[in-house]
């Protein structure tokens, strides 16, 4: 019989993950920095990583509408950020980005390696009006690494840019930047150039970012609806191929984005985290209230 | 098996001012326990008063009815809370000025 849940999907022969959150976190945690120093410190970092704001399952409920439910149940996963943030070209304020991990190695060598889910996104309805400027981005990737490189593999949906919608596409490879300026010119940060562009990278108040680079033609409606409290579930698609090192390409909806200029960033290997395949999912906020990413199911697939 | 989610809502940060928890949805779940572990940083005489509130839309809240003893100096403590819909937080209430205080506070909830 077919399984309706799974063929709203396009998997790769191998599903490695079939996440639905009617069933739970299915391993999905926030994201912490290391917490090795003397009573558990965590390192010094122009970006502050213990703030971010929990993810928790959500039945999507609103001030008049009552409860929207998932796609096919009741709960998802809801990344929401906290009700700060700083301008576009500062690094993110602490708690204005709300970030999912899921923490897996590679268990075979994959030609191609992908990422699949369906969400939606709206703002915390705490004022009247309708507020999608108020959402900057988000996006998913893989931080993953093998015996010769550490690569960061994703794509963000730059939604708006202090205030002015944008709504463009772009994917994740660095520019030739200096560690210090991945840093916003800061010397000795753990973090080296292509890692964690989610957050580290300058950004430009175009909507250029030293972490990404636009996708040529991207630019999209989303269907974020008429008012704050309705939400449209919507389709995304990152495939990559592993084994040539490139991506592949993107679908958004019903559009394909054919990404095969794109190379992520290899950068050194760091120690203990060899065979390393973490799907992450993100949010970040533009503005001064929450705003929230609802994932009802993901898929992570690998041929 | 039961689910089960412990969330760090707060993490380290010290407040200066009357504050909330960053709201947790809790629908799925029937029995949660606050867990905060607290540690005034100023020299004064002013408590920190931690209450539960629930809410119909995670944006309007109202008083639970569940209270934590008055805070002050360093402390450890919990509260348990069911019965609460679908979202949770702690409302902090600093009564005086210059109060400064650093806590960590943990929401346990289960199915």
């Amino acid at each position: 019989m077919l399984d309706y849940r799974l063929d709203k999907f396009q998997p790769l022969k191998h599903i490695l993950c079939f996440d639905d959150f009617d069933n739970g976190l299915c391993g999905w945690t926030n994201l912490m920095p290391n917490y090795t120093l003397d009573n558990f410190g965590v390192r010094d970092s122009i970006v502050e990583k213990t703030q971010w704001g929990p993810i928790m399952l959500s039945s999507g409920t609103f001030r008049f509408s009552g409860t929207h439910g998932s796609m096919d149940g009741i709960y998802s996963l809801k990344l929401a950020t906290r009700p700060v943030a700083n301008p576009y070209q500062e690094p993110p304020a602490p708690g204005s980005i709300s970030h999912a991990i899921k923490r897996l190695t590679m268990h075979r060598k994959p030609n191609r390696l992908q990422f699949e889910m369906w969400y939606a996104y709206t703002t915390e309805q705490d004022r009247s009006g309708l507020s999608e400027n108020d959402i900057r981005a988000f996006g998913v990737s893989f931080d993953m690494q093998d015996a010769k490189a550490r690569n960061f593999v994703g794509v963000r949906y730059v939604n708006s840019v202090n205030g002015e919608l944008k709504k463009e596409w772009q994917v994740m490879q660095a520019n030739d930047v200096s560690d210090n300026d991945w840093a916003y010119g800061t010397d000795g940060d753990w973090c080296k150039r292509g890692v964690d562009p989610m957050w580290y990278g300058r950004r430009y108040p175009d909507g250029r970012a030293d972490g990404y680079q636009f996708v040529p033609d991207s630019r999209q409606e989303l269907c974020y609806n008429e008012s704050d409290d309705k939400i449209n579930w919507l389709y995304l698609r990152l495939t990559y191929d592993l084994h040539e090192r490139r991506y592949v390409e993107l679908q958004s909806r019903d559009k394909v984005f054919d990404l095969g200029q794109f190379q992520p960033t290899d950068v050194p290997p760091y120690a203990r985290i060899e065979g390393l395949l973490n799907p992450v999912i993100w949010i970040e906020n533009d503005s001064d209230r929450r705003i929230f990413l609802f994932v009802d199911s993901v898929v992570i697939s690998v041929d | 098996m039961r689910q089960f989610q412990t969330s760090t809502l707060e993490q380290r940060k010290t407040f200066d001012t009357d504050f909330e928890t960053h709201p947790l949805e809790v629908a799925w779940a029937s029995e949660a326990i606050f867990f905060v572990d607290v540690e005034q940083l100023d020299e004064g005489s002013g408590s920190l008063h931690l209450k539960v509130q629930i809410s119909v839309d995670g944006v309007n809240w109202l008083d639970e009815g569940t209270i934590f003893e008055p805070i002050r100096v360093k402390e450890r403590a919990f509260r348990r809370v069911s019965h609460f819909g679908g979202w949770l937080r702690l409302k902090g209430e600093l009564l005086e000025s210059g109060s400064l205080y650093k806590a960590t506070i943990h929401l346990v909830i289960k199915e």
